[in-house]
């Protein structure tokens, strides 16, 4: 009967280890950073059986599939969630020591929730995935620091109200859209729409499209994201603004080229739209942020925007870059973040003075959030340069060529405000000079991103060719 | 078209002429004493009257809250509980309960994680 | 003579159309998730009524359950976010004394 369940044992060992971390918390709780470092480590055995249990297959009636595609997203999200776990293990034991299980066990329904999305072919299961990825989210957002400055608590309970309040908007708008989507085509199944549907179903899948949009905050959808990143505490920043975004883009995937292909007439002119505008107005606006956490929140609108472009090249091979594209933001905005993290723990908040001289203070991060903002601008031989020059190449293979040439202009804007911050943390003199302390946590989290980047920038061949299976779940032919 | 609202439209006469019928029936025929407890809108429990602003513990909201959660719970129960008989003709009677009892014993583990945080203590 | 489903298509619509136009007038956070919750039970009313449609269109009474069975779930997602949302909003209280939109704008340029 259950001869199924065995494609889902990543995902029940994910919240199992969320269960075990709230108990223990509740019934034997451990001071200092034992919940933390376990539940890295339970979470790095989960990641590394993913190479092992190898389940492939299909639920009953086409739920859920297990394939490439499934596999690929779920080593990302592990990848993603013990580097965001990490990377919050010196911040949450310093500053929150009495309450750190729920965040952890937070993150990790959160990841259950990506990880079972990549695999949902029906909109109920797609749905309710979609949830329990979001709401673990808003509570994490206003996770409360009761020790810091007075301010910190309000802005981070703010950020939290407005990441919950567009997000909850965003789903009544999907539930809406999906009630008529459902009731004209009488499938609950995502690849049911088929060739020219009634005009109501169209209405209702651009509702859908727009309640999506919000998650993965594209322009003109994009209102929540600087104002959550800068209030809310900045490592689950670094995991809000990869993990799932990664994973809303894996959803809009299965959706439009998996579920809706053959009517790409309709929402391709969509798509194009929120491509351009997100990279326009994301560039754009980030210049003049004096904020760093604004500033990579514009940042990351604009990457959606080139991520939304691969996507809308509607091939395999654009669905393999929009993967790779993805993969390597993961990687890069975590280790920004985390490195803004580690010169704002001392205190002085995050705007971009603060880390005016950091290279020198501390040339392992002033060195490494150098190569994070390459790979965020795309210059050649980091991760990002590969990215950024793939979904290019997709994109005009495509004949999006007007929208090329707008990416890469934009794309030298970027390039300005990246450099601009690399060049403070060089050049410019801070008002400190001894090395800015950091956690044992925070420095793996650090180095791992580091390595990514820098290895990937060397050799992308297999993570290409892993992205390219993946795609192959989704879109088949070339 | 419009006669189908018609059953609406009684039902709703139904329910405003219960009403008034109540109250005419207890005015003509119920026994009247005039005293300070007769002259309230709640002859029992809370006091009516006073600033609406007042403070509420914030208990009240967190049981409210556990309230709505447990209580979703019992909707899927219901769905297992109406279907349960012909699931087990077709021969998934087993199954579809071991998922209804993985179910509620998460919410179980849930419980106990609320109990044991405090949560369910009302003077606190 | 029964009421046809595109009454009750119209009726969610009109719901849903309040909810959209209240969540962006009203100010007050409460309001707010009202309108949310309004919205979400428009969605549910419309996958309802489809299902019913669908139901009485099918000759030999079979049942369509598909409506009904998402609209569960979508009890499900309101109950959480009305969970989630008031503790929000009473953190949001506790440390700022207010519950009016207009006054969270601390965040900004």
């Amino acid at each position: 009967m259950s001869a199924w369940l065995h494609l889902f044992t990543l995902e029940l060992a994910v919240v199992a280890i969320a269960l075990l971390v709230l108990l223990w918390d509740a019934f034997a709780p451990a001071a200092g950073r034992a919940v933390g470092w376990t539940t890295a480590l339970l979470l790095g055995g989960v990641f590394a059986a993913s190479f092992f249990v190898d389940g492939r297959g299909t639920v009953p009636h086409g739920v859920f599939v297990r394939d490439e595609w499934v596999v690929f997203h779920e080593r990302l999200f592990l990848a993603a969630g013990i580097l965001g776990v990490l990377g919050s293990i010196d911040w949450l034991a310093t500053r929150t020591p009495k309450r750190q299980a729920e965040y952890y066990a937070l993150l990790l329904f959160s990841l259950a929730g990506m990880m079972l999305l990549a695999g949902a072919r029906d909109w109920i299961l797609l749905v309710t995935c979609f949830e329990l990825m979001s709401m673990p989210l808003y509570v994490l957002c206003a996770y409360g620091k009761q020790d810091g400055p007075a301010s910190e608590p309000k802005l981070a309970a703010e950020a939290g109200l407005k990441l919950f309040i567009t997000g909850a908007a965003s789903s009544g708008l999907t539930l809406f859209g999906l009630a008529l989507v459902v009731g004209m085509t009488g499938t609950t199944h995502v690849g049911g729409i088929g060739a020219n549907p009634a005009p109501l179903t169209i209405v209702g899948m651009l509702f859908v499209l727009a309640g999506f949009g919000f998650k993965v905050g594209a322009v003109p959808f994009h209102m929540w994201v600087p104002d959550t990143y800068q209030g809310a505490p900045t490592p689950f920043v670094a995991f809000l603004s990869v993990a799932p975004k990664a994973a809303g883009l894996a959803t809009l995937a299965i959706v439009l080229l998996g579920g809706w292909s053959a009517d790409s007439s309709v929402w391709l002119p969509v798509l194009l739209v929120l491509a351009g505008a997100s990279m326009v107005v994301g560039n754009l606006f980030a210049l003049p942020q004096t904020d760093a956490r604004r500033l990579l929140g514009f940042s990351g609108v604009a990457q959606i925007g080139y991520a939304l472009l691969a996507l809308g090249a509607m091939s395999r091979g654009g669905l393999a870059m929009t993967l790779f594209f993805v993969a390597t933001y993961v990687f890069t905005n975590l280790g920004v973040f985390f490195v803004l993290h580690a010169a704002a723990e001392e205190g002085g908040g995050h705007s971009l003075a603060r880390i005016a001289g950091l290279s020198r203070r501390s040339p392992w991060l002033g060195g490494a959030l150098l190569v994070f903002l390459l790979s965020l601008a795309g210059i050649p031989f980091v991760a990002g340069f590969w990215a950024k020059l793939f979904v290019f190449m997709e994109a005009w293979n495509a004949g999006l060529v007007g929208l090329v040439v707008l990416g890469v202009a934009l794309a030298v804007i970027g390039l300005y405000y990246y450099l601009t911050v690399a060049r403070s943390t060089y050049m410019a003199d801070g008002d400190r000079t001894t090395p800015v302390p950091t956690g044992f946590a925070l420095r793996a989290a650090i180095l791992v991103c580091l390595i990514f980047v820098v290895g990937l920038g060397l050799w992308p061949r297999p993570l290409v060719e892993a992205a390219d299976r993946a795609a192959a779940g989704i879109v088949s032919g070339r | 078209m419009v006669e189908s609202y018609l059953p609406v439209l009684i039902l709703f006469v139904m329910v405003v002429a219960f009403a008034f019928a109540n109250m005419a029936l207890s005015e003509l025929g119920g026994r009247k004493r005039k005293n300070v407890g007769k002259g309230e809108p709640y002859e029992c429990g809370m006091e009516p009257e006073g600033n609406a602003r007042l403070r509420l513990s914030i208990h009240f909201y967190l049981v409210a809250v556990l309230f709505i959660l447990f209580d979703v719970e019992s909707v899927f129960l219901v769905l297992w509980a109406v279907g349960a008989r012909s699931f087990a003709e077709t021969g998934v009677g087993v199954f579809v309960f071991a998922e209804i009892a993985a179910f509620v014993g998460l919410l179980a583990l849930a419980l106990a994680y609320v109990w044991r945080k405090g949560g369910l203590e009302w003077d606190r | 003579m029964t009421v046809p489903s595109s009454h009750l298509l119209i009726l969610a619509a009109i719901l849903f159309s309040i909810g959209v136009a209240g969540f962006f007038l009203r100010r007050n956070v409460i309001v707010v998730l009202m309108c949310i919750e309004l919205m979400l039970n428009a969605a549910n009313l419309s996958f309802l009524a489809a299902s019913r449609m669908h139901s009485l269109d099918t000759p030999g009474g079979r049942i369509d359950l598909q409506g009904p069975i998402f609209a569960i779930f979508v009890i499900v997602v309101a109950a959480v976010e009305a969970a989630v949302g008031l503790a929000l909003v009473i953190a949001l209280y506790r440390r700022k004394q207010t519950v009016s939109l207009d006054d969270v704008v601390d965040l900004k340029d």
